[in-house]
């Protein structure tokens, strides 16, 4: 089940600044609505969520319950060389969740 | 009638253009649809722009929707420029423009009785500025200092030398002027217009019935659509066939929105006989076999929850309980409410390449436009939301749902116009009902009739966590125990909770929303104490308000129309009185009810009296046809109103079985104003909190037993005319 | 040196810079009169959501851009980008990017950690919001000072209970 999707510019050469995007599927359950049973549905958010560029951690998030639903997160990296992109995340309830996907990098045209 | 609806600004192209006589035409005070020489009228500030002819065309930046504020809110603007009222026309700012400006408007919303209280200070601030620049205008054009000029009346008028200039003569000056940083605003007292009872400035075109409301809208090779969603709350379109009326004449396009079908034909009648015939099968989900009796299942679940959300928590409310002389309890009922807004749910959008035109009958023309921008995925700034009046509000015209199916339309029908109107069913059975509501009130008194504890439990659904997906963090919705967490009385220990218990059934904001029905309960409960301790209804309220600040108007209000009812003096045999006093949207409110009811348990209203103190009354003449439209709309509900849930379903469909209250059953109101300065309180709501207490509470001592739910009918009462 | 003269310096900068900050919020605190009684959250002051997490270091109103729609259809996603003029490089970049809300529950709606991998400095996502506030992008620069932008977001849905 990919519960994440990333997205890249198709043509990346080492030293661009390339934007990425990620989308996680995750309620983000704010913990202040009741359901339709007369249960409140506890909260329950991704707390941290980390993406590496092979070994270097290149963006850490620490989301609220103030972001929305099926997060989306828009940054940008540095791309030297094809790597992995290696995405983790973790709810309050403990749940992680993890993404990998390669970066193809052409080296610079000298 | 095919007149082409007409707009201000500078997209003139498929509209006729009017005259620069039109102003002539128009009648007094009227507003301006459109102005030819719109671009040259110099502008002293946003609100007011006035012609060399002497006309002042003031900015009203809300809805009108029959509550009138379109002719108070200029009123105010008209007060501090000291402007001669017979040379004003008002003029609608759009949302549009507002956008562009950076919201020099501010907020366009019209809703929560705040049009007046929440402008009046930026309004009064626009008139007093242009008025400065137009003395600044006249005191540099003759050479004499400011302070020897006094404006009044469409002129500047220097005393010692006896030389005026008409407003329209320094016009084109004054505008070239910088504003003022501060202005000083008029004392109340010193009012000549606010305080009037000017007639609305739309008068003479409703009743020739030139007025345009968004369901007159027409627009060159405009298309009509008719819509239908599922019967079941949430449901979606599983399949759809259309064959039988695809090709019939007359019908353009039908469209399978997901969730709403929709009929696009060349009128609406063809749409929407055509509609009935396509024939849908909807995907209910789970919630195909909801009932009213389910739903109350759920309220009485929601009154035995643990861990409740506290609202309001004095002293030791249950300890106190424990210890009473005497407790009273009592539970109290009220049911979902559909609007029933004369004119049903109706959007005109026109897509053409990025650029939307939308006409809507909307409470809420920002919202309009963001919705329209995003429903279109267009830019916001491609967006023009032209201004219509309503046919009638009431709170369900503020939320965008009937405008994102418009829009969706307009993009499957690019380049054509398409007005999107509901029908009636459509609208009864498609609300954004008030929430019903199980309310359980317990009281503790001590020997001598002195209530030293009360503890008010409310489960009931909520409307900001379900409508607007608002976080309650203390799990309090506001709307849900209105008047139970700030009711004025002294009672030493108090207990509010609440029980959120949300349905299937969407919940939305009805005329006075939680005040429409917490305040029956409240003022109803209060009297059965009264009973109990075998106290005069008035006198034990009085009683029980503290002697304070806050209090103060609590009294007065209920002192005032008590008073104005005769309360204490002799009834005919088998007239009874009921009395209530409420506070909500920045006013207080009481009303009393003099009712008999025969042994066909036919209710005869002999008398309502109904008053408000809003601080100051604007326009009194718009007060108190406010509050008589009130009555109508709230004894109507206290009668009749209630929607039922059946297989996941609304039961009612039309006026049939959602009555309306007729002509000849209207009682005779006596509107009291009691304005105690001050402050700025709100009108268009807080009439309905008082009345339905009233009126249960003269009913409940009329038949010698407690009515505790509405609506009335279902105890077998009915109206007659007295 | 007492607790009260390692305190002096930076509570005398604290209250300098929270005097400024009291500037800036003229339009959203003109409807706090208001605030009290609304439904969706009290309406906080600018110190109130960023000097917890600047504590008197420098503060400056510059280099700091927010993308966000002026009238935000609803409430439940409104999409919220930030940019902070930065080189991005060892020398100077930015550490932390907070997203601030003046009215949701919880005030730090996300914390973004960057460095100079990142090339630059921006960030797009969508936010909640309960309701009409304006909100704080925040960043901290590797100097430890700090930069910082306000947008007012208009909810349009939830007029019937903001009043502003």
């Amino acid at each position: 089940m990919n519960l994440a999707r990333m997205q890249w510019p198709e043509r990346i050469v080492a030293g661009d600044v390339v934007k990425v995007r990620l989308l996680v599927q995750h309620p983000m359950d704010t913990g202040y609505l009741q359901d339709l049973l007369g249960k409140m549905v506890p909260r329950n958010v991704i707390r941290l969520l980390t993406c590496k560029l092979g070994a270097r951690e290149v963006l850490r998030v620490e989301p609220s319950s103030g972001l929305a639903a099926n997060p989306l997160f828009e940054f940008f990296v540095r791309a030297t060389e094809t790597v992995e992109m290696h995405v983790e995340w973790i709810d309050d309830r403990g749940n992680r969740g993890e993404h990998k996907q390669t970066m193809i990098v052409l080296p610079t045209v000298s | 009638m095919n007149t082409p609806l007409t707009h201000a600004g500078a997209e003139r192209r498929h509209f006729l253009k009017v005259s620069s006589t039109a102003t002539a035409g128009l009648s007094l005070g009227f507003f301006v649809p459109e102005r030819a020489n719109a671009a040259e009228t110099p502008q002293l500030n946003v609100w007011v722009e006035i012609e060399a002819n002497d006309i002042i065309i003031i900015r009203y930046a809300r809805a009108e929707m029959g509550q009138g504020s379109m002719t108070s809110a200029p009123m105010i603007i008209a007060e501090e420029l000291d402007a001669d009222w017979k040379k004003v026309r008002v003029e609608y700012a759009t949302a549009h423009e507002n956008l562009r400006t950076k919201r020099a408007y501010g907020d366009m919303a019209s809703v929560g009785s705040r049009t007046i209280r929440n402008s009046q200070e930026y309004l009064r601030k626009a008139g007093a500025t242009a008025r400065e620049m137009l003395v600044a205008a006249a005191a540099q054009q003759w050479g004499v200092p400011a302070s020897e000029c006094k404006a009044s009346l469409n002129k500047v008028t220097h005393a010692a030398s006896k030389r005026s200039l008409s407003y329209g003569q320094l016009a084109a000056a004054a505008a070239k002027l910088e504003a003022p940083k501060e202005v000083k605003l008029k004392d109340p007292k010193d009012w000549t217009i606010i305080g009037k009872p000017i007639p609305r400035i739309d008068i003479p075109d409703i009743v020739t019935g030139r007025i345009k409301y968004g369901i007159d809208t027409q627009l060159p090779g405009m298309l009509h659509a008719a819509v239908a969603a599922c019967p079941v709350f949430n449901g979606k379109v599983k399949s759809m066939d259309a064959s039988k009326v695809e090709n019939r004449r007359g019908i353009v396009k039908v469209l399978n929105m997901g969730e709403f079908v929709a009929v696009v034909a060349d009128n609406w009648w063809r749409a929407k006989e055509a509609l009935r015939e396509v024939s849908v099968d909807w995907d209910v989900g789970e919630h195909g076999t909801l009932s009213s009796a389910a739903i109350m299942t759920h309220f009485k679940a929601g009154m035995e929850q643990a861990d409740l959300a506290v609202a309001r928590n004095d002293g030791n409310a249950p300890e106190a309980l424990g210890k009473a002389v005497k407790v009273i309890e009592a539970d109290y009922f009220t049911p979902y409410l559909a609007h029933a807004t004369m004119e049903p749910m109706v959007c005109t959008a026109w897509l053409q390449g990025d650029q939307l035109e939308v006409w809507s009958s909307t409470q809420n023309p920002e919202g309009t436009l963001a919705v329209s921008a995003a429903t279109a995925g267009i830019p916001q700034a491609n967006v023009k939301v032209h201004p219509v009046q309503l046919g009638g509000g009431l709170g369900r015209k503020s939320p965008q749902d009937f405008t994102r199916q418009a829009v969706m339309i307009a993009k499957a029908m690019a380049g054509k116009p398409v007005k999107m109107l509901w029908t009636r069913e459509e609208e009864i059975q498609h609300g954004l009902y008030r929430p019903a509501s199980l309310m359980r009130f317990k009281a503790g008194m001590d020997a001598s009739g002195k209530v030293d504890a009360l503890h008010i439990r409310v489960s009931a659904p909520s409307i900001l966590a379900t409508l607007l997906k608002l976080p309650l963090p203390k799990g309090i919705d506001g709307q849900a125990v209105a008047s139970f967490n700030d009711h004025p009385y002294d009672i030493p220990n108090t207990l509010v909770d609440y029980a959120q218990r949300n349905t299937n059934v969407p919940v939305g904001f009805w005329r006075s929303v939680g005040h429409s029905q917490n305040p029956f309960g409240r003022e109803c409960f209060i009297d059965e104490l009264a009973l109990a301790a075998g106290k005069d209804p008035v006198a034990f309220r009085l009683d029980m308000l503290p002697n304070n600040e806050k209090s103060k108007r609590d009294r007065s209000i209920l002192e005032a129309v008590t008073k104005a009812a005769g309360w204490g003096s002799k009834l005919p045999a088998g007239v009874f009185r009921g009395v209530a006093e409420t506070e909500g949207y920045g006013s207080w409110t009481a009303c009393v009810c003099e009712v008999s009811v025969n042994a066909k348990n036919e209710v005869k209203i002999h008398r309502v009296v109904i008053g408000i103190d809003p601080g100051y009354a604007v326009n009194p003449d718009n007060i108190v046809a406010q509050f008589q439209g009130s009555v109508v709309h709230g004894l109507t509900a206290i009668f009749w109103g209630e929607n039922t849930i059946k297989e996941g379903r609304v039961e009612q469909s039309n006026f049939h079985d959602y009555r309306m209250m007729r002509l000849n059953e209207m009682p005779k109101v006596e509107v009291v104003i009691a304005p105690t300065g001050g402050f700025w309180g709100g009108v268009g709501e807080p009439a309905q909190a008082p009345l339905a207490p009233a009126l249960v509470n003269a009913i409940s001592a009329a038949m010698g037993k407690r009515i505790r739910s509405l609506p009335l009918k279902n105890h077998g009462l009915s109206l007659v005319k007295a | 040196m007492s607790v009260s003269d390692a305190y002096a310096p930076s509570r005398r900068r604290w209250l300098q810079h929270s005097a400024s900050l009291g500037l800036a919020w003229a339009t959203v605190q003109a409807s706090s009169a208001y605030a009290q009684k609304m439904e969706s959250g009290e309406l906080k002051t600018l110190a109130q959501m960023i000097s917890p997490i600047t504590q008197g270091a420098k503060l400056l109103q510059q280099d700091v851009s927010i993308s966000a729609p002026v009238l935000a259809d609803n409430g439940s996603l409104v999409q919220l980008g930030v940019h902070v003029q930065s080189p991005m490089t060892v020398q100077d970049h930015v550490t932390h990017l907070y997203l601030l809300s003046q009215r949701n529950p919880v005030t730090r709606m996300a914390v973004f950690h960057m460095g100079p991998w990142n090339g630059r400095a921006e960030i797009n996502t969508r936010v909640r919001l309960a309701g009409t506030q304006a909100v704080v992008a925040l960043a901290r620069l590797s100097s430890g000072e700090f930069r910082y932008a306000q947008a007012d977001i208009i909810v349009t849905e939830s007029a019937c209970v903001d009043a502003s």
